[in-house]
């Protein structure tokens, strides 16, 4: 009633139909198309990645991803590399969460090398409150990061603000602020510096206060409930046929959490329950999302409550210049914001890797998935539907 | 949708009465004080091993000769540029930085037009940053990339070893050999300060790859004395081992005698292809067959000569064998060594004394070139009151009547003079044959050096007084008191210092602090001198004499007499490994002398 | 999972299974026979989840291996099925009619390690690497570092020494050295 009052409601009707069956071939000399290219440089795409865009008026009828904007072949790079040399380059794989790159590439090579046992406890707390604190970061972008692309710049605002202050305990932890290296094969770089838990609890009572203010924001707002509503709606049986995981999968009630089905570190000894919702579109996908941030925020005081005060940070280890690693192969996998994160790597017993390769949920989610989910959406609507898939460019180039 | 979802989000105005959270001056923030900004390096305590270099992923380190710092000995001289235009703010350099020197400090804004500033010395060229304490230091604690700890060596405990001869070190496993050589940065200081600048890093590589045939390869190439370096060798490099900084050095003698030990001696010809030696037709004698001797003849005979050498005892190896006890140097090690130096066509003649049973003159006549590496032989005296009884002997007399197995006298009190190795040697000796003679040890060793400054080795006069014998340093000896005709003990007084102001040897004693050691027999070990008796009076007037009546040599360990070479002790060291790189040089000086380049 | 492995062991002639962890087992099967495990273990093993196709090349034996990684979200186990292909002429049946994404992978392979799959879409498409001549870039003969160096220009000035190179030059230049320096680790 009141949507008819505002006129919300969209005549479809009075639009010109479509004449063309959507995603066949399509010959742009008939003239009854256009093809526009979104990106690799737009504010709506996060990182650098192109979207072809076949449209007749505002609807895409077909749609081609490109990526190797940010190719600088990574995974070469490190099978040049010595087994601890692998880290600082890892984590440009993605600019977004690092830190996974970081515990991927250690946890690897502490599997096929057997040291995998003799990682110090102190360690692994300390790995994972900086997975944690890195989903955080992750997310006080990526939350608010949906209503930008709603033209709802506010909450940007508020999150980014907040994000910095996490990526400021992160410079205390780890010496820098977005490319931390801070996970090295054995252990961790660093113990917890002085009155650190005490300048991260304020910094949360801080995003407490944000995670009500951007529900009242973004999730009782009209307009996002408007076009985020029943837009790019994935169903369950979609998620095995093409690979979703994370919030993605969440949001249409499969659930699938990494660090439930398969616990890492010491997430078994930590008290969660990963929130699903059942629409599967971007409303749901982003409040599952809105309901992880809360969960984040619990499970980073939780981690802290628990964490040994003092503690070995490094296992003894081979000198680091000779470690060879006997021939062997393993594939480890951790629960990063975006979803199921993992790493295939392959040891030939020499000083360096034989093959490493990042399995990223982008690979499926902003290929495959997104250029089937913009046929038939609105030109408009293409970046907030990227953005909804959490779009990780680097981690499909490698 | 309802009317609530139009009005809730006009909350947010709320917060446009709230302060700002901009920073007031951004251009000034304080990094964290782990932050990893520019280098800052302290080259005083740098020691240029390049080992960061080494680990940077990027490529991003050079090592340069740097002004005012001078390459000696445990330091290249050399100091890290860094290049920013690579590197990654990664810190391993830091992580793994042999000596600590290297941080980075937290300053990270640095504005400046000319792009080739950005590569620089960190602790050299002038940045305002190195008084900044905060920044990335190597994490704390028990982060180590490498092991500081030395893998522990195998000993025969005390009470099994005091009353043998039986060899008291055991020798590494495979296992533990590597994990010592994997502690190993590969930096190569220590090659420098070897005397026979070995192939150190080479051959512990070879150890790491367990290709032990490729490490004797390694060995022989400049000591083809393995067996017996691995065990008695002063071991220099471990001085100066880039490890040593912050934790314990390289076994690197412990390891050097692992790759011998593990070639059989059978297959050495094989591994070291010297089955067939071309022979160029000249001849070279060697006195002595030492180190000295035995490493000129390996390299003369691999180099084509034929080789004889002369010995005046009946058994080879010279001070090597009638030096040093069997429990620290058995004598079928010394065999091994000396089997194949000998199997590879070098001949002997044992009980020929040069000089009495035939001359250097004839030698000088016979052969193309002569080498002399004698030795020094003659013990030396203290010559206080009392030294000419009959039962004050000399330690190296004594070690060698050890070896030939004479029955040497060995009554229940004795006294050592000398704080030195050679010292702790028969100091050792005498408490084994006193355990087997008694069932008890009275042995005291004394000398003029205070506790910390004796010249033996720290783990000799440990090991002694595990032994059971008494090391009392720090007493200069006054006279022996001999109460008819018999020996009753030696009177000493404190010793407070051994040289004056311009370093000449002037003991200074405090007179009134004595001491009296009981004793039936004295040893006196204070150092030894060499035997230039084997040459006659014509040619020694040739040769000219060189500081602290050593005879010159070239650098090729020539004399005045251009057919004469001279090494070994009577030249350097003295100690076995300048022996065998005096003996190797002077193989080449005399292939140089006779071939020409 | 053992007991399911040997159940298909003797039909897909599986060779050489590795248990790397208790959820997780590679097995190698014959080029021909892969793309049946995979369909065998999707449809009738609940492995619906597909989690990565990825290729090793072993150039010493001139093979690649493929390798396709299933995940079992019912019982929380992986199986990584792997295949060896020739490294001259490389071609493997493709499997993008199984899963959505497979294509994607397929058309990687091709662009990085040369792979054809026939019948798989875009395949011939460039992915990451628009306009590439070189070989493959992914191969292992494929040097990075010389491409770098034979591309790009190093800003001139660089100059390193060997600490023990430098030392052996400036205190004992003339001495007799170890003639046998050994390579690199490989």
């Amino acid at each position: 009633m009141i949507n008819k009052f505002l006129g919300f409601e969209p005549d479809k009707d009075k639009l010109p139909s479509l004449t063309a069956k959507i995603g066949d071939d399509i010959d742009l000399s008939s003239h009854k198309y256009q093809k526009i290219w979104l990106g690799p440089n737009h504010p709506g795409v996060t990182g650098n990645m192109a979207v072809e865009l076949w449209v007749q008026g505002n609807t895409v009828v077909k749609a081609k991803t490109h990526v190797g904007y940010l190719h600088r072949g990574f995974e070469k790079l490190i099978e040049r590399r010595l087994f601890v040399q692998g880290f600082p380059t890892s984590i440009r794989m993605c600019v977004a969460e690092p830190d996974t790159n970081e515990y991927l590439i250690a946890t690897c090579t502490e599997q096929l090398s057997g040291y995998d046992k003799a990682v110090p406890e102190m360690a692994k707390w300390l790995r994972m409150l900086s997975l944690e604190m890195a989903r955080l970061q992750g997310l006080l972008r990526g939350v608010p990061g949906q209503g930008g692309t709603f033209a709802l710049g506010l909450g940007v605002q508020w999150g980014v603000y907040l994000r910095d202050l996490i990526l400021d305990r992160f410079e205390e932890l780890t010496g820098a602020r977005v490319y931390h290296m801070y996970i090295i094969p054995g252990g961790v770089r660093g113990l917890l510096p002085d009155g650190f838990k005490e300048r991260m609890e304020d910094n949360l009572r801080d995003i407490d206060d944000f995670i009500i203010r951007i529900r009242k924001l973004m999730f009782h707002n009209s307009v996002f409930k408007k076009r985020a509503k029943g837009l790019a709606r994935i169903t369950p049986d979609m998620v095995d046929k093409y690979g979703i995981v994370g919030t993605n999968a969440r949001g249409c009630g499969v659930k699938r959490d990494v660090r439930k089905d398969h616990p890492y570190l010491h997430y078994d000894q930590l008290d969660f329950d990963p929130p699903t919702d059942t629409d599967g579109d971007i409303y749901a996908r982003t409040w599952v999302r809105w309901q992880e941030l809360i969960q984040t925020v619990d499970l980073i005081r939780q981690i802290m409550a628990k964490m040994p005060e003092k503690g070995d940070i490094k296992a003894e280890m081979p000198n680091v210049l000779h470690w060879k690693i006997p021939k062997g192969e393993t594939y480890v996998r951790l629960e990063s914001g975006r979803g199921e994160y993992g790493m295939y790597y392959v040891t030939d017993g020499s000083a360096k890797p034989r093959r490493v390769n990042l399995r990223g949920p982008s690979y499926t989610h902003a290929i495959a998935l997104l250029e089937d989910m913009l046929v038939g959406a609105d030109v408009a609507d293409v970046h907030a539907i990227m953005v909804s898939l959490q779009t990780c460019p680097p981690e499909i180039e490698r | 949708m309802s009317l609530k979802d139009i009005l809730t989000p006009f909350t947010a105005w709320s917060k446009v009465v709230k302060e700002p959270v901009t920073i007031k001056d951004p251009l000034n923030r304080e990094a964290a004080p782990r932050y990893r900004g520019f280098h800052d390096n302290d080259i005083d305590t740098c020691i240029g091993c390049g080992t960061c270099e080494a680990i940077c992923e990027n490529e991003a380190i050079d090592l340069v000769p740097v002004d005012g710092i001078e390459t000696k000995d445990g330091d290249s001289g050399l100091r890290p540029k860094i290049d920013y235009g690579r590197c990654c703010w990664c810190a391993l350099c830091v992580d793994i930085c042999t000596t600590n020197s290297l941080r980075l400090t937290n300053a990270y804004k640095w504005v400046d037009t000319d792009p080739d500033n950005f590569r620089f010395v960190p602790g050299v060229d002038e940045k305002d940053w190195y008084k900044r304490e905060e920044g990335w230091r190597k994490p704390e604690p028990n982060y180590e990339f490498y092991g500081l700890k030395r893998v522990e060596m195998g000993e025969l405990h005390p009470e099994e070893r005091e009353d043998s001869f039986v060899e008291m070190i055991k020798g590494y496993s495979k296992e533990q050999a590597e994990a010592e050589a994997d502690r190993c940065v590969e930096c190569g200081i220590c090659t420098a300060t070897c005397p026979a600048h070995m192939g150190i890093p080479e051959y512990i590589k070879a150890i790491r790859n367990d290709d032990l045939e490729e490490g004797l390869r390694i060995l022989y190439d400049t000591n083809p004395l393995p067996e017996i370096c691995g065990r008695i060798c002063t071991h220099k490099c471990e001085t100066v081992c880039t490890i040593g900084h912050k934790g314990d050095p390289l076994s690197i003698r412990w390891l050097k005698r692992y790759i011998a030990d593990q070639n059989p001696s059978e297959k050495y010809k094989k591994i070291l292809e010297t089955d067939i030696l071309k022979k160029n037709g000249k001849k070279v004698a060697i006195i002595g067959s030492g180190p000295a001797g035995l490493s000129a003849a390996h390299y003369l005979v691999l180099l084509g000569y034929e080789v004889e050498i002369f010995e005046k005892l009946e058994k080879a190896g010279g001070m090597m064998r009638y030096g040093i006890p069997e429990y620290r140097l058995p004598y079928d090690q010394i065999d091994k060594d000396v089997n194949y130096i000998l199997s590879l066509g070098v001949k002997i003649h044992y009980n020929v004394t040069v000089g009495k049973d035939i001359t250097l003159k004839k030698l000088g006549e016979d052969f193309d070139a002569v080498f002399a590496g004698t030795g020094l032989h003659l013990g030396r005296s203290t010559r206080i009151e009392g030294t000419d009884h009959e039962n004050v002997y000399q330690s190296i007399e004594l070690l060698r009547k050890i070896t030939q197995g004479e029955e040497i006298y060995v009554p229940e009190k004795i006294v050592v003079i000398g704080g030195g190795n050679v010292a702790m040697d028969i100091t050792r000796s005498l408490a084994r044959l006193q355990n087997q003679k008694y069932g008890k040890v009275q042995v005291i060793a004394t000398s003029l050096e205070t506790e910390e400054k004796m010249p033996a080795d720290r783990e000799e006069v440990i090991e002694a007084r595990e032994e059971k014998a008494i090391v009392n340093p720090g007493w200069s000896p006054q006279r022996i008191e001999i109460v008819d005709g018999k020996i009753k003990g030696l009177h000493v007084v404190q010793c407070l210092s051994l040289f004056d102001e311009t370093g000449n040897f002037n003991p200074q004693c405090n007179m009134e602090n004595k001491n009296f050691f009981e004793a039936d027999m004295i040893v006196e070990s204070i150092g030894q001198g060499m035997d230039v008796s084997y040459i006659s009076e014509d040619i020694k007037e040739h040769l000219e004499l060189g500081p602290r009546g050593r005879f010159r040599v070239n650098d090729y360990f020539q004399t005045s007499l251009p057919w004469l070479f001279m090494g070994g002790d009577t030249i350097q060291g003295p100690d076995v490994i300048h022996g065998i790189a005096n003996g190797h040089k002077a193989a080449l000086g005399i292939d140089k002398f006779l071939i020409g380049e | 999972m053992k007991d399911l492995i040997e159940k298909l062991t003797e039909d897909f002639k599986i060779s050489d299974v590795v248990y790397q962890r208790p959820d997780l087992a590679f097995v190698t099967v014959p080029k021909g026979v892969a793309i049946s495990l995979v369909t065998e273990l999707r449809d009738f093993e609940g492995f619906s989840h597909f989690v990565m196709m990825s290729c090793v090349d072993w150039i010493e034996e001139g093979k690649f291996q493929l390798l396709y990684l299933l995940h079992n979200p019912k019982t929380k186990t992986d199986v990584g099925v792997k295949t060896f292909i020739d490294r001259e002429n490389a071609e493997m049946a493709s499997a993008h009619h199984l899963w959505k994404q497979v294509w994607t992978y397929q058309r990687e392979l091709k662009e990085a390690f040369g792979i054809d799959f026939p019948g798989s879409p875009r395949v011939d498409e460039n992915f990451v690497v628009e306009g590439w001549t070189e070989m493959p870039h992914m191969r292992r003969d494929f040097n990075t570092k010389e491409y770098s160096q034979n591309t790009y220009f190093p800003r001139p000035g660089r100059e390193t020494n060997d600490p023990a190179e430098y030392m052996r030059k400036k205190l004992y230049p003339n001495e007799p050295i170890t003639a046998k320096k050994q390579d690199n680790d490989k």
